[in-house]
């Protein structure tokens, strides 16, 4: 199957590892993503102001070339990308000033026909978590894992309509089938602060040092999440918490797709396990 | 500032009212938009109170420092009990100020260790969301 | 009468004047009166220090065109935009790192784009600006470089950007990390100044400084051309 595929800049850049375990990955499940010829930033956020269209015109070139290829569909992982993508077609699909608007601008005639799809659908609906466990070379017995999803993939429920806005499972789901552990905390869902981060440190200091020691206390040796921003936050801080409490124990924070890329025994150094700021390799290399 | 007359603080319920396209006075101060904010500890006002300072026209809700800390993370919007998009009206607030020009995150003033080292998407939604 | 003819109507900077059929607009404003100190250097489409905004009638879109290569038309409205003063940041070339965080650090607001196209639309040299942008938000330099080689540094993209991005000077700038600090060395061209500085020249040059006019006249018409 080869489905089109919307890297976003973070992934040409900060998060190569995200990029390449995510291709390769999907590539060893039988799902070919081929990158579209040319593609501009999604915007990352979606415009929250009714009559802010210019905020919704580079998702919208996107989802209209994707219109262009075969396949129907859209694939990005990036949570933010993802979210701008969907929320945007959403607009296309259901408001038709906006549909008209962007399209007269635009130049295009696209009326929200493509699915924007997150490989973490892939691996559920697509290949099947089944295929995956019996594929997984590698297994991940006795890993304790906590997913993180933050805000992007589940809100707005409505609008994503990705898995159970408050109670995810999908990368549960996954991790159950690599044979790791999953670990259960109570802040899959909250914020890591997001963009905060350049205006407000110590709020976002102060949620990821939360997010970060509910999932230690319960027990997990690693986190993993779909978001660069994310990844981010929970992993630069770290070194900083460290400095305020001597106490802190790290805790890595990788990719989804650098787990499933392990299982899947894919050159370990192509994943960019070694772009964290806090190194993953001696757990995971031993796991 | 504070003291508006009737018509200034109808004239801003409206315009928030246009740009959110959400209805504040659907509002019941029940809170459960406070209790899972996430910027909530670094707000004067909770956004429960600023939805209060919203449905009275106060003007304070413009320049309170609650509006620059949300994080657009939703989850507001997704708990509210009377179905408001809580962020929508948070975004109202900011985009009334940064089409006047007033900003929070101005790109001068980003530590070069940070310009450096987060990835480009931190900058892209920041500007977005607070540069004007 | 047959030289009424050959007038056509500019409007330049919203006054009206005839001028000669077939001038370019900076001839045709020389014409009218303008006399150039700045907004005119090589007058052969190079320098980009002429970049000029005209609007036909019956038209809303705005074009753009290098004044010196421009023709005018009859009913151009024109002004020229010959400097912007757009945000140019200075650094030292030779201390910077080709990379993402670089082009961040001198120009942050590059990640402001909001993707409209309209740099693109504007440019004269018919540039994909809008895509080079994309590739420098993605810390693509190399791309960014190959893409924008062509520029002329008319500034009129800056003009246009509502997100006050300065595409042109990030485009130099990731044009000058690409060639001092990505692309390969020439191997020739180092083993060639190696001779020069050992002197393997000297003697030959030694010559022809001591030829006179004549002579050298003769030996440049005889040298070897490339087809």
């Amino acid at each position: 199957m080869r489905v089109p595929y919307f890297p976003g800049c973070t992934l040409h850049s900060k998060a190569k590892g995200l990029d390449y375990s995510t291709r390769a990955s999907l590539a060893a499940l039988g799902v070919e993503l081929t990158e579209l010829s040319h593609w501009t930033c999604c915007g990352t956020v979606f415009p929250l102001a009714q009559d802010n269209y210019i905020g919704m015109v580079a998702a919208a070139r996107i989802l209209a070339n994707a219109a262009k290829e075969e396949g129907g569909r859209l694939v990005t992982v990036c949570s933010f990308c993802y979210n701008v993508l969907k929320r945007v077609n959403y607009v296309i699909q259901n408001n038709s000033e906006a549909r008209q608007k962007l399209n007269d601008y635009l130049e295009e005639n696209y009326t929200g026909e493509i699915q924007p799809v997150h490989p973490l659908e892939i691996c559920k609906e697509h290949v099947g978590f089944n295929v995956i466990r019996n594929k997984a070379a590698r297994s991940l017995k006795g890993l304790k894992v906590a997913c993180y999803y933050g805000c992007m993939l589940v809100r707005p429920a409505a609008e994503m309509n990705f898995d159970d806005p408050e109670n995810p499972t999908i990368m549960e789901g996954l991790v159950t089938a690599l044979g790791a552990e999953v670990v259960e905390y109570p802040n899959k869902i909250t914020c890591c602060g997001s963009y905060q981060v350049l205006h407000d440190n110590a709020l976002v200091m102060q949620r990821v040092e939360d997010i970060l020691n509910s999932a230690i206390t319960k027990g997990a040796e690693a986190i993993i999440t779909s978001c660069p921003l994310c990844q981010f936050n929970l992993d630069w801080l770290q070194e900083k918490i460290l400095q305020k409490n001597a106490g802190f124990r790290q805790i890595p924070v990788l990719y989804f797709t650098q787990l499933l890329g392990l299982a899947l025994e894919l050159p370990q150094e192509s994943l960019g396990l070694d772009q964290h700021y806090v190194d993953p390799r001696p757990l995971l290399v031993g796991a | 500032m504070v003291d508006l007359s009737g018509k200034t603080r109808r004239e801003l319920v409206e315009r928030i009212k246009e740009i959110s396209g959400q209805n504040p006075n659907l509002c019941m101060q029940c809170g459960t938009c406070s209790a899972g904010c996430t910027g909530r500890e670094f707000m004067e006002f909770l956004p429960r109170q600023v939805m209060r300072m919203i449905q009275l026209g106060n003007a304070k809700a413009l320049n309170c420092k609650s509006i620059w800390v949300c994080s657009t993370c939703l989850i507001c919007t997704a708990r509210c009990p009377r179905g408001i998009d809580i962020a929508r009206l948070m975004e109202a607030l900011r985009v009334i100020n940064l089409r006047q020009g007033r900003e929070v995150l101005i790109a001068e003033k980003i530590p070069v260790e940070l310009l450096t080292q987060v990835p480009q998407m931190a900058l892209t939604s920041g500007f977005r969301k607070l540069s004007a | 009468m047959a030289e009424e003819r050959e007038m056509v109507n500019i409007y330049i900077m919203g006054k009206h004047y005839k001028v000669p059929y077939g001038l370019t607009i900076m001839k045709a404003m020389e014409y009218a009166g303008y006399r150039f100190i700045r907004g005119c250097g090589c007058r052969g489409g190079f320098c980009g220090a002429c970049g000029t905004v005209y609007r036909k009638p019956g038209d809303f879109r705005l074009k753009v065109g290098l004044a010196c290569q421009t023709v005018v038309e009859d009913g151009m409205y024109l002004t020229q935009i010959p400097f912007y003063p757009a945000n140019k940041a200075t650094y030292n070339l030779e201390e910077l790192t080709p990379t993402l965080g670089t082009l961040l650090r001198y120009y942050p607001e590059l990640t402001r784009c909001l993707g409209c196209n309209q740099c693109t639309r504007i440019c004269p040299q018919e540039l994909s600006v809008m895509d080079y942008m994309a590739a420098a938000q993605r810390g693509d330099i190399e791309k960014v470089a190959h893409m924008s080689f062509d520029c002329i540094m008319c500034g009129l993209c800056a003009s246009r950007c509502p997100a006050e991005t300065v595409q042109y000077n990030v485009a130099i700038l990731a044009r000058r990390l690409y060639g001092r600090h990505i692309a390969p060395r020439a191997q020739h061209l180092a083993k060639r100044v190696e001779e020069v500085k050992a002197g393997k020249f000297d003697e030959e040059l030694d010559r022809l400084m001591k030829m006179d006019k004549e002579e050298l006249q003769k030996l440049y018409n005889a040298r070897d051309i490339e087809p």
